[in-house]
């Protein structure tokens, strides 16, 4: 199958009601390792600072479901969450892991990395010795890893853990190691965008990036673009209070530049997002979430950032307008 | 034979990152040291933001257990505006909060409990599982394998309930202060209802025979991993136009007795923390001496108490085990199966209708607390606003009551209790034995570690 195809026919799936994408991807992977004798993924996930929740959002995805994507997609050698082996026996699988698959494995990182005061903010594991923080992982297997992936929006961009006053002096993984980086931001990811990333990862490569370094495959677009409520928003009609059909651009909504295709795709088995259930978009793929999102309940133009920073342009984002 | 130290680090699966230092005296435990190794800080993110935030943000504190946290700064918010709540918005609330609740005790014994006690197939992730006390037949073995991955769908549909009401998951947006955006509406209702009958088949059918098993073949985990002996709950699923009446009743039960707990009695200690105090604040100091956890010591009264389902169950006289690792997972598991009947009981009663949600447009209190039982026990929020803006926001979890490292007399937390005087069978089954207790408190670092403005002690009488 040519990447060309694949591509199409993942923009064409999203479309269609009956969500058949990710089943699709499944089987694609299943024919792709089949006709190459390919292996799976091999995949080492580091939990760093931010609230395991991508790793939730993870175990939420469906068609495929967690089970398969383990059986038929990813090796899943080193990950704080799921990993049968504790204390030591976990570590001696990441070391070993790092020199065996070196310049094989795909590096997961979930979670921002503090920088302030050696890094001790967040700390992986420790010995009798020495502590190994997060910073000490990542510039340990950034440059061994095939592919670096940034999961959620703290690990792309710092997020949540690096919202003002960053106590911790947090920054996202592209700040850490000098060489290309996949974001994959979200507060938390959808499931469909992470195991999307790693399917095309494994099929073709690193997929093509937005200006984010994004897959522009789910980031291209604006919530704005595919909502339901858009014709609302042409026309002037705005929500009053939470609970309104309306468009709750009035309410706070950051959806005209959030780069996500929420509107069509949706969460949990597709069904569900935040403004169908009636309440605004907080940008919580961007680049400057949580902040430049925050009042959250203040529509757009009146948002405050805090003073050293600046507001960012309405375009920003990395996904075309509209 | 002299004694030994030994870092149990990382401890895998569980949320967040822990460490857990031993010192083993013939093949025997004399001191452990849990110590949550990730501070992120909400509280002081929180300062300065406008109250209205507080939902959706504190809800990042947590994955697992996110709408924990939207729950009690929702009711903080209710009591701040003094709204007043719509009945179908006390149903929808406890559905949700209920079903992310399902979703948690599902997933904490499929996915983080049951590689301790089942053999787990020999690829990844289960790669060097070294479970050197294993007891099951082949047979039921197998069965239990095959119900790790079952869970994987099920625990999937408690978020999916959740989503049809919240919009997502974890981080849901419908419950805000005041009530919830979403209209209930009769499609809604019943697609809800398929999902839980399908949950509350599993739970009755696998998570209660399953927990049974493991329970009869590794029974000796009945004395095993016990604390002192004195639970706290805040009350859970909260009723009422104001939050005031939980279904399951709160309490501070300490030997035969139970009393009703006081917020004012509640006390925060940073002896073993890596905080120190500068000019009334705390300030994270990540090189202290001598200190090993960003989660600090919390006490009641002056004591250290042991929260989540088992302090729940015993509380609400629904449980009348012991005190012990296997009890701790049993009462989960019962409470998993009451929380299922419980969903299905309130979706019926939910009447079809439009988004019952009120919110009044200003604040009318400049100070509350809101203190509910959660997933892993008691969880309070309270915060200090000037117009709309907060001042200090303050947040004390479930898992800094379990996990609280020594305190200023040297009193251990439940968890290193747990671990105090335990027995180690043989030298391969330190690991094991570690992890059989800590997993059975279910911990969320993630949760555990923020930083609070110290002069703010708790003001007010709560009322349970
Ligand atoms: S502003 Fe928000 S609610 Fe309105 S149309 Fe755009 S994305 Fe939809």
């Amino acid at each position: 199958m040519q990447k060309e195809e694949f591509n199409y026919r993942c923009r064409e799936l999203s479309a269609g009601l009956d969500f058949q994408l990710t089943k699709y991807v499944l089987d694609t992977v299943q024919e792709h390792r089949k006709s190459k004798s390919a292996g799976k993924l091999p995949v080492i996930w580091i939990e760093t600072s931010d609230s395991g929740d991508n790793n939730i959002a993870f175990m939420n995805t469906t068609y495929p479901y967690l089970g398969q994507v383990l059986s038929g997609l990813i090796d899943l050698l080193y990950s704080n969450t799921f990993m049968a082996a504790q204390g030591k026996d976990a570590l001696n699988i990441l070391e070993q892991a790092a020199t065996e698959l070196r310049g094989k494995f795909t590096l997961v990182v979930e979670g921002a990395v503090p920088l302030k005061d050696n890094g001790l903010y967040t700390v992986i594991a420790r010995t009798e010795n020495y502590s190994l923080t997060a910073r000490d992982v990542l510039t340990w297997l950034g440059p061994l890893a095939k592919y670096v992936v940034a999961l959620g929006t703290c690990a792309s961009f710092g997020g949540v853990s690096a919202a003002r006053p960053n106590v911790a002096g947090s920054v996202g993984v592209r700040d850490v190691l000098k060489r290309e980086v996949i974001n994959v931001s979200g507060c938390p990811v959808n499931p469909d965008w992470f195991v999307g990333t790693l399917a095309h990862l494994l099929l073709f490569g690193a997929p093509e990036l937005d200006s984010l370094n994004r897959p522009a495959l789910f980031y291209g677009f604006t919530v704005h673009r595919h909502c339901q409520r858009r014709s609302y928003f042409d026309q002037g009609h705005f929500a009053e209070k939470l609970g309104d059909l309306e468009c709750m651009f009035s309410l706070g909504c950051v959806g005209p530049r959030t780069g996500a295709d929420c509107p069509y795709r949706q969460w949990i088995n597709h069904v569900n997002w935040p403004v169908r259930a009636n309440t605004p978009c907080i940008g919580c793929t961007n680049e400057d979430f949580p902040d430049g999102s925050s009042p959250f309940f203040t529509p757009l133009p009146e948002k405050n950032p805090p003073p050293h920073e600046e507001q960012p342009a309405a375009s920003k984002g990395g996904a075309k307008g509209e | 034979m002299s004694k030994k130290r030994v870092m149990f680090s990382p401890v895998t699966r569980l949320s967040g990152l822990l460490s857990v230092e031993v010192v083993e005296e013939r093949g025997g435990i004399i001191e452990a040291k849990a110590g949550g190794t990730l501070f992120r800080g909400i509280e002081a993110i929180m300062k300065g933001r406008h109250i209205t935030d507080a939902v959706y943000l504190t809800q990042r504190v947590c994955g697992i257990c996110s709408l924990a946290h939207g729950t009690v700064a929702g009711y903080l918010l209710d009591g701040l505006y003094d709204h007043e709540l719509p009945e179908n918005a006390q149903y929808l609330r406890n559905i949700m909060l209920a079903a992310d609740t399902l979703q948690n005790h599902i997933r904490h014994f499929y996915f983080f409990s049951l590689p301790d006690y089942v053999k787990m197939p020999e690829q990844p992730p289960f790669l060097n599982q070294n479970l050197h006390d294993h007891r099951l037949s082949q047979q039921d073995n197998a069965r239990l394998v095959n119900h790790y991955f079952r869970s994987v769908a099920v625990s999937q549909e408690c978020h999916q309930l959740l989503t049809v009401f919240g919009g997502k998951i974890p981080h849901q947006h419908s419950f805000v202060h005041g009530g919830v955006a979403v209209a209930p509406t009769a499609d809604k209702i019943s697609q809800c209802l398929a999902l839980i009958h399908s949950v509350h088949s599993f739970v009755k059918e696998c998570l209660v025979p399953d927990t049974e098993l493991i329970a009869s073949a590794y029974r000796d985990y009945f004395r095993i991993g016990g604390t002192p002996g004195r639970f706290l709950s805040f009350g859970m699923f909260r009723f009422g136009s104001k939050n005031q009446s939980p279904l399951w009743r709160s309490g501070v039960l300490a030997g035969a007795q139970l009393s009703v707990p006081d917020v004012r009695l509640i006390s925060e200690d940073i002896t073993s923390s890596w905080f120190v105090n500068a000019d009334g604040q705390e300030i994270p100091s990540p090189s202290k001496p001598a200190a090993y956890s960003y989660i600090k010591s919390v006490q009641y009264a002056g004591q250290t108490f042991e929260m989540g389902p088992l302090a729940r169950m015993l509380i609400n006289g629904f449980y009348r085990g012991g005190n012990s690792a296997m009890d701790r997972i049993y009462a989960r598991s019962m409470e998993t199966l009451l929380i299922t009947e419980l969903v299905i009981d309130w979706l019926n009663k939910l009447v079809p209708g439009p988004p019952p949600i009120q919110q009044k447009k200003v604040p009318v209190k400049e100070y509350a607390v809101a203190a509910t039982d959660v997933m892993r026990g008691a969880l309070l929020h309270s915060a200090r606003i000037k117009g709309e803006q907060v001042e200090e926001y303050r947040i004390i979890t479930p898992t800094a009551w379990n996990f609280s490292p020594k305190n200023n007399k040297v009193q251990t937390g439940p968890v290193e209790s747990a671990l105090t005087g335990t027995v180690i069978p043989g030298p391969d089954m330190l690991y094991t034995v570690l992890g059989r207790i800590i997993r059975s408190f279910d911990p969320c670092i993630s949760c555990g570690t923020h930083v609070l403005n110290a002069k703010g002690d708790l003001t007010g009488k709560m009322v349970f």
